[in-house]
């Protein structure tokens, strides 16, 4: 299948520092990728880059075959994007915005933004002033001008931040709809892995401005097979002894990760060592902080 | 690129600062017209105000004429006294009042010296006062020409006994005296000869103001002698006296108040006096926002992802400018001629505009529609000038509020700037853009501000400084990364 979005070895300084150091993947049609990074990981960056909204300083990016610095406007007519925040006219109605981005496309009726105002569900509220929306809405009218031109990528920059997990889900199920209805390949960053991995089909992990891993979700979540488990005990000080592993977290309690069929093992083991057990239970961190862990955490240069 | 045009207005006018500042510029165009209307006088009256006189009463109360320290106080406020309770008999507007100034004043206070100063002279103030009084009985038989007659031949009178002296002396030095003596006496003399043929009577009309400055313009005119041997500046002077001079005849002759301010056509003549502050504005608003806002509200994102080159989204919001000049010139004129139309009527419309073509030495007799289209166009450089420096700086620094300080502060600088450096002779100043941006110096053959610019030499200037700030703005915004917003 064909490279919709193609990125080659970006790299991106400023100043002297470098921010992306050969930042490569691609998405195919019918692609949704999940772009996981912690904050300061370069998510924004490579998105503008892949947008011509800064200059690249190495490295190419390619969409539908046309190289955005050399061709822009023609590598960038079929996507849509929202970067950063979904900035709209806020002294305009929702109607209004869309109106004008209509008009800097070609062919875009009446009826198609009627269409996609349904679709994101904000008829009710569409001759409002985007003032009076709340971030929630915004997010949607901000989806609903990315889509308006039948884009055949789309590009989204944290799109579920600052919603409540009510609005993340209605924004998931949203996102699968238009995948499917409208054929999108779609890239999607966020700093929350758990979030996406319900409907991405491929994740691509940056970390410090390098891309760390690049693959479908299901081999990612069987390489996370090692999950963390909280134990309570009368006493800590001699676990090291028996788990060199574990990390103590005060004089009760400490971590361990492993296999989940390994857990009852370790309760044989603690009770033969004449410890009491209080409590075993799942550490419910999200599986990116998981990911982060085993690979070592994500510093802010 | 129109669609981006129609967009970018379509931003200005859903926002509300526009209607605002809309709706205060009429506000202030209402308020000058009132002004105009109810308030305007053209200050030479004659006559004293109510509060002043009251002051001289309550001091005349106090004052002692028999004392010494006093005496000249005295006098002094007893004639002013005198005289205004004479021209009180007259209307405010009538020409007794004029006369009474000019011709009683002095009698007056001569009759009070001799009354009450040390050296008294009753004999000699019943004289004063006989004589006084003869003028007052020719006041009441409202014969205004006997006076006019009589300052004919006072002219007359003076020009002969000055030629009959020239004729007699051989004194150089007294010689060129008396010839300067001999040209005032004439103009005296044809000013007089003017008022009697043109009907004028005495008073504070603009008739009188026309004839006024045509003695003073004509004065000046033979103190400067040959103009081809003035100095640049006096040739400035003797041109503008020139002009001065042939409008004050025209409005003579034609009995045509042309320099008329308070009604529909002054407030026009006068458009960029009165309005260039709110154009500026209204426009330095637009083009200082234009760019900077969408970086601040990080609209600029939306903007820069559509299928045109930033150049092309740059060169859409510069026209869109240029768009809104036209607007913010059309729309004030219209609410002056609106405004105007209801306050004073629209009469006044019909009268011209004159300038005094140095080319051909003749008045130009303008229609008032094509003089304010002149004038715009004169002006346009410089509306453009700073309208693209606040886009600029708008651009390259992303700051409204600098790039709106910065150009008001080019709009409001240039008047002391220009005339400094017209004053000083500072030569290399030509080049700069205040000494260029204003045409309306070249038109009508008249003689620019400093020798040897042209019309053409600033045309060319004033592109040469658009185009320093148009190329690095295009360039910058090109190169510009959006950051995080």
């Amino acid at each position: 299948m064909e490279n919709i979005l193609e990125c080659k070895n970006l790299c991106k300084t400023f100043g002297k520092k470098q921010i992306l150091h050969k930042v490569s993947f691609e998405i195919k049609k019918g692609d949704i990728l999940g772009f996981i990074g912690p904050n300061g990981a370069g998510k924004t960056t490579t998105i503008k880059l892949i947008l011509g909204l800064q200059s690249i300083t190495n490295g190419k990016v390619l969409i539908n075959g046309y190289d955005v610095e050399k061709e822009f406007t023609k590598a960038i007519e079929k996507v849509g994007a929202i970067v950063e925040n979904p900035d709209m006219y806020m002294y305009m109605s929702g109607y209004d915005n869309l109106k004008l981005v209509a008009n800097m496309y070609k062919g875009i009726t009446i009826k198609r933004i009627d269409e996609v105002v349904k679709l994101v569900k904000l008829e009710n509220r569409i001759n409002d002033k985007v003032s009076k929306y709340s971030l929630g809405m915004r997010q949607r009218l901000g989806i609903a001008q990315a889509i308006l031109h039948n884009p055949n990528l789309l590009i989204l920059d944290e799109p579920t931040n600052g919603l409540d997990p009510e609005g993340i889900k209605e924004m998931r199920e949203l996102l699968v709809d238009l995948a499917k209805k409208e054929e999108m390949a779609i890239l999607i960053s966020s700093h929350n892995l758990a979030e996406l991995d319900n409907f991405c089909n491929k994740i691509c992990i940056i970390k410090n401005g390098e891309i760390i891993e690049t693959n479908e979700i299901t081999a990612i979540k069987k390489d996370i097979e090692h999950q963390q488990f909280i134990v309570e005990i009368d006493n800590t000080k001699d676990i090291k002894k028996l788990y060199s592993e574990a990390t103590i977290v005060n004089d009760k309690i400490f971590k361990i990760s492993m296999k989940k069929e390994n857990v009852p093992n370790l309760v044989v083991n603690l009770v033969n060592n004449n410890i009491k057990i209080y409590e075993i239970k799942e550490d419910e961190k999200s599986l990116e902080d998981a990911f982060f862990e085993r690979t070592g955490g994500n510093v802010i240069e | 690129m129109s669609s981006l045009i129609k967009n970018e207005l379509t931003k200005i006018f859903k926002k509300k600062s526009i209607y605002i500042t809309l709706f205060v510029v009429l506000a202030f165009v209402i308020l000058t017209n009132c002004i105009y209307k109810f308030f305007f006088t053209t200050g030479n009256s004659y006559g004293y105000s109510d509060s002043y006189i009251s002051y001289i009463k309550e001091e005349l109360a106090r004052l002692d004429p028999t004392k010494p320290s006093d005496t000249t106080m005295y006098i002094d406020l007893k004639s002013e006294l005198e005289t205004y309770e004479l021209m009180q008999k007259y209307d405010e507007d009538a020409w007794q009042r004029q006369i009474i100034a000019s011709q009683l004043t002095g009698d007056i206070s001569e009759k009070n010296t001799y009354l009450y100063s040390s050296e008294k002279d009753e004999a000699k103030a019943q004289e004063i006062e006989n004589n006084i009084n003869a003028i007052l009985k020719k006041l009441d038989s409202d014969d205004w020409k006997y006076f006019a007659n009589q300052d004919l031949e006072k002219a007359t009178q003076t020009l002969n006994s000055l030629e009959e002296q020239k004729a007699n002396t051989q004194d150089k030095q007294l010689l060129g005296e008396l010839e300067v003596a001999i040209e005032n006496a004439k103009i005296d003399k044809e000013v007089a000869e003017y008022r009697i043929n043109q009907d004028i009577k005495y008073g504070t009309d603009y008739l009188n103001e026309a004839l006024t400055s045509y003695q003073s313009y004509s004065l000046n005119l033979i103190q400067m002698g040959n103009v081809d041997n003035l100095e640049y500046e006096d040739k400035l002077q003797y041109n503008e006296s020139l002009e001065e001079k042939e409008i004050s005849k025209y409005i003579i002759e034609n009995k045509q108040d042309i320099n008329k301010r308070n009604d529909t056509r002054g407030i026009l003549k006068n458009f960029f006096s009165e309005y260039g502050l709110f154009i500026i504005v209204i426009i330095v608003m637009i083009a200082g926002t234009i760019v900077s806002e969408e970086f601040n509200k990080g609209t600029v994102k939306l903007l820069l992802i559509k299928p045109y080159s930033r150049a092309k989204i740059l060169l859409s919001k510069y026209i869109t400018i240029l768009i809104m000049t036209v607007f913010a010139i059309a729309i004030i004129l219209l609410m002056e001629l609106v405004v105007g139309g209801i306050v004073f009527g629209f009469d006044s419309l019909s009268v011209p505009v004159l300038e005094y073509n140095f080319n051909t030495s003749q008045l130009e007799i303008i229609n008032i529609f094509t003089y304010v289209g002149i004038e715009i166009l004169t002006q346009l450089p410089m509306i453009i000038l700073l309208a693209t420096l606040a886009f600029a700086l708008s651009t390259i620094f992303t700051n409204s509020a600098l790039a709106i300080t910065i150009s008001l502060l080019g709009f409001m600088s240039p008047s002391i700037i220009n005339a400094l450096v017209i004053q000083y002779k500072v030569g290399f100043m030509k080049y700069f853009v205040t000494m260029n941006w204003d045409l309306s110096g070249y038109l009508f053959g008249s003689l620019p501000s400093m020798e040897g610019m042209t019309m053409g030499f600033s045309i060319v200037m004033c592109l040469i400084y658009l185009f320093v700030m148009l190329i690095p703005t295009f360039i910058i915004f090109k190169k510009k990364n959006i950051k995080n917003i």
